[in-house]
């Protein structure tokens, strides 16, 4: 019998015969640095805290919570590759260490705040010890949007036709801003959010849209002047002018690709 | 017997995005060896053929008369020792050959035999096709013979009974025999006979016109007789908490997702029918994980295994693991398998064949032109130009690349009806 990542006892040694996670490699991300942490500041499997889910306060068992689904250990992974990719050298890296050996002893019923807004930002202090929010951004195509855009009939409408299939795609709103395009090589552009596809969106320009990260943790949108113009929750934005995002809210762009913001 | 040897091929992205939960595959299934290399000395096989002979099955008298005649093209295609039967069906059901409702060993002299009781079949009466059905399965378990198979051909509606009747003894029917069914005509509803095809895993098709009916009947009988192994089913094991959809995808589209029966825990079985050496399906399984793991991690998304019923219990005939490994680099992650973008195209064909031929039906002419344009569309994308043939009949192409398309003021029914029932074949696509 082995033990998978989430504690379900397996009699299969490769997979876990509950919830097929494969056993023996570790749960964690595995490109943090040893420098990022000390080994002792990583809550992994040997010490597990048994407190209840933080995010809704569910009774705990498993690496995942029964009533929500918050992932107990890749709450503190995240914040870790983001502090192993933004710290340049040493210095934002000993800030992380010592967070996170401050937050272990307090919090050990659950997991610290992520501290990527304090070693980003580079201000001092932790962060808020309010629960981690999570944005992601949803990326899919829309058939109805679609539809309505054809109707519209533009001048080059016609030729587009809906994808056959579009991979569900989904981005980890992380970092200071999230540009929203179509890569470009002509002009250096790598935007953080990538629609170039395949399947390719023609409507989408190379710099479509911007995410901005506000102090708050929430997201702001903005379109700095797109061809085709961008529309949050079926109004169409402003150019130039920055408009707050919502869990839920729905931005369609181009001819038929649809991004949905999901909050926690 | 040796163990049936069955192959299983997958093609899936093996990567997902961070935070992505759906995992699709396309299963090959493929039976070695072929039908004239297979022996079939321990076969067991039972065959009934059951006609409709209601009072419209006489009118026109070349009707009835073809119907005769595609009975006994089909009995002359029963191989020498498989055990067969006749039915003669109206708003009851006779056992015509043999007539005391056993099944006969088939040979020289009991060929010749039924094919007399078949020259004595005379129209009248209603139709109950849920009446015929049920002495099938009388007939058939009274025999111990595994591969089971039924032929059953109407003219018209299943009006001498209700829907719950026929949907009762569908599913008394349903994993003891498999039955292909044939509307002869234009009489007849494709939904009704649909019905009992999908549930008793067989075809169904429309032969417009009386003297096809020979050439089709002794199609299928010979098709049957090249079965070899009864009750094939595919065995699939996912995580606690995953959803799952199955569809058989070539030759035809079917939905097997509700066809499910529990085989252990976190395990279900999915019923195939009876497979002939040689004979290769596609299958497109699309698993949801209830979490997704953090980059690095992997998965075992599915299980899937061959299993057949054979006197000793069931056998696990072949095994394969669908993996998928999560990932931060988009370009592995936003790579499409092209077998699972073209499986999931022609799947898409099908239901906006489906939809589209309702809306017509309904009177909704715009819904039924976006449907059927879309149709259109797709077919011409994947070259599935059987599909494209079939859907020219009953719309005017204005544009086959954008899927625009005008419904035509005037379809015959035959040709409705051909896309209905031929709607859901596909074209394959090799690895």
């Amino acid at each position: 019998m082995s033990t998978c990542p989430a504690g379900h006892t397996s009699a299969s040694s490769d997979f876990c015969d509950v919830c097929g996670m494969r056993i023996g490699v570790p749960a964690s991300v595995p490109e943090v640095s040893p420098a990022a942490f000390a080994p002792e500041a990583q809550p992994s499997v040997p010490t597990r805290p048994t407190g209840p889910c933080p995010h809704c306060g569910a009774a705990r068992s498993g690496r995942f919570c029964e009533s929500c689904g918050f992932d107990f250990e890749a709450a503190v992974a995240p914040a870790a590759s983001v502090a192993a990719s933004a710290a340049p050298g040493g210095e934002a890296g000993s800030g992380d260490r010592s967070i996170e050996g401050a937050n272990i002893p307090l919090s050990g019923t659950g997991p610290g705040p992520p501290p990527a807004g304090a070693a980003l930002a580079g201000s001092g202090p932790a962060p808020a010890a309010s629960k981690p929010a999570a944005w992601t951004a949803m990326v899919a195509s829309d058939r109805a949007y679609f539809e309505n855009v054809v109707a519209a009939g533009g001048p080059d409408a016609a030729a587009v036709e809906f994808p056959g299939y579009t991979p569900e795609r989904r981005f980890r709103l992380a970092g200071p801003e999230m540009r929203i395009g179509r890569r470009s090589v002509s002009r250096g552009l790598e935007p953080e959010i990538d629609l170039t596809g395949p399947p390719t969106d023609p409507g989408i320009s190379r710099l479509h849209a911007v995410l901005f990260a506000e102090p708050d943790g929430s997201w702001t949108i903005l379109d700095p002047g797109s061809e085709n113009g961008t529309l949050v929750n079926g109004r169409e934005i402003t150019a130039g002018v920055r408009l707050p995002l919502h869990d839920g809210d729905r931005i369609h762009l181009g001819a038929w690709t649809v991004i949905t913001i999901q909050v926690g | 017997m040796s163990p049936p040897d069955f192959t299983m091929d997958v093609d899936h992205n093996e990567y997902l995005a961070e935070g992505a939960r759906d995992v699709n595959a396309i299963l090959t299934v493929t039976m070695a060896g072929t039908v004239a290399e297979s022996p079939t000395g321990e076969t067991d096989t039972a065959e009934i053929i059951i006609i409709d002979c209601s009072g419209s099955m006489g009118s026109p008298a070349s009707k009835i008369a073809e119907a005769r005649a595609a009975c006994s093209a089909a009995v002359e295609v029963i191989r020498d020792g498989v055990a067969f039967a006749l039915i003669a069906g109206t708003h009851e059901a006779a056992a015509i050959f043999p007539e005391d409702g056993s099944l006969a060993v088939a040979g020289p002299r009991t060929r010749e035999l039924a094919k007399q009781a078949v020259a004595r079949l005379r129209p009248g009466g209603g139709t109950a096709i849920g009446v015929w059905l049920r002495l099938a399965h009388q007939v058939f378990t009274s025999h111990p013979a595994r591969l089971r198979h039924a032929i059953l051909l109407t003219d018209g509606n299943d009006e001498s009974e209700s829907s719950g009747d026929l949907d009762a003894a569908i599913k008394l029917c349903e994993g003891v025999f498999s039955c292909d069914c044939r509307g002869v005509g234009t009489d007849w509803r494709v939904g009704e006979l649909r019905r009992v095809s999908a549930a008793l895993l067989g075809s169904v098709d429309i032969v417009p016109d009386p003297a096809g009916l020979a050439a089709d009947f002794s199609a299928m009988m010979a098709e049957s007789m090249g079965k070899r192994v009864a009750d094939v089913s595919l065995r699939i094991w996912t995580p606690e908490h995953a959803s799952i959809f199955l569809k058989q995808v070539a030759p035809a589209v079917e939905d097997l997702t509700s066809r499910r029966t529990e085989s252990g825990p976190r395990a279900g079985d999915y019923p195939t029918g009876a497979w002939a050496p040689g004979e290769s399906r596609d299958y497109h399984l699309a698993v949801q994980v209830p979490h997704p793991g953090a980059i690095g991690q992997q998965v075992l998304a599915a299980r899937v295994s061959v299993v057949a019923a054979s006197p000793d219990g069931v056998e696990v005939l072949g095994e394969k693991k669908v993996v998928a490994t999560w990932t931060d680099d988009e370009a592995l992650s936003t790579r499409i398998n092209q077998r699972v973008a073209h499986y999931t195209g022609q799947e898409e064909l099908a239901q906006a064949i489906q939809e589209g031929l309702e809306a017509r039906r309904l009177g909704d002419k715009d819904t039924a032109e976006a449907k059927l344009g879309r149709a259109v569309a797709l077919a011409h994308q994947s070259g599935n130009e059987e599909t494209a043939k079939l859907l020219v009949k009953v719309v005017d192409v204005v544009d086959a690349a954008t899927g625009t398309v005008r419904l035509k003021k005037k379809v015959e029914d035959a040709d409705e009806m051909a896309l209905d029932t031929r709607s859901t074949k596909t074209v394959r696509t090799k690895k």
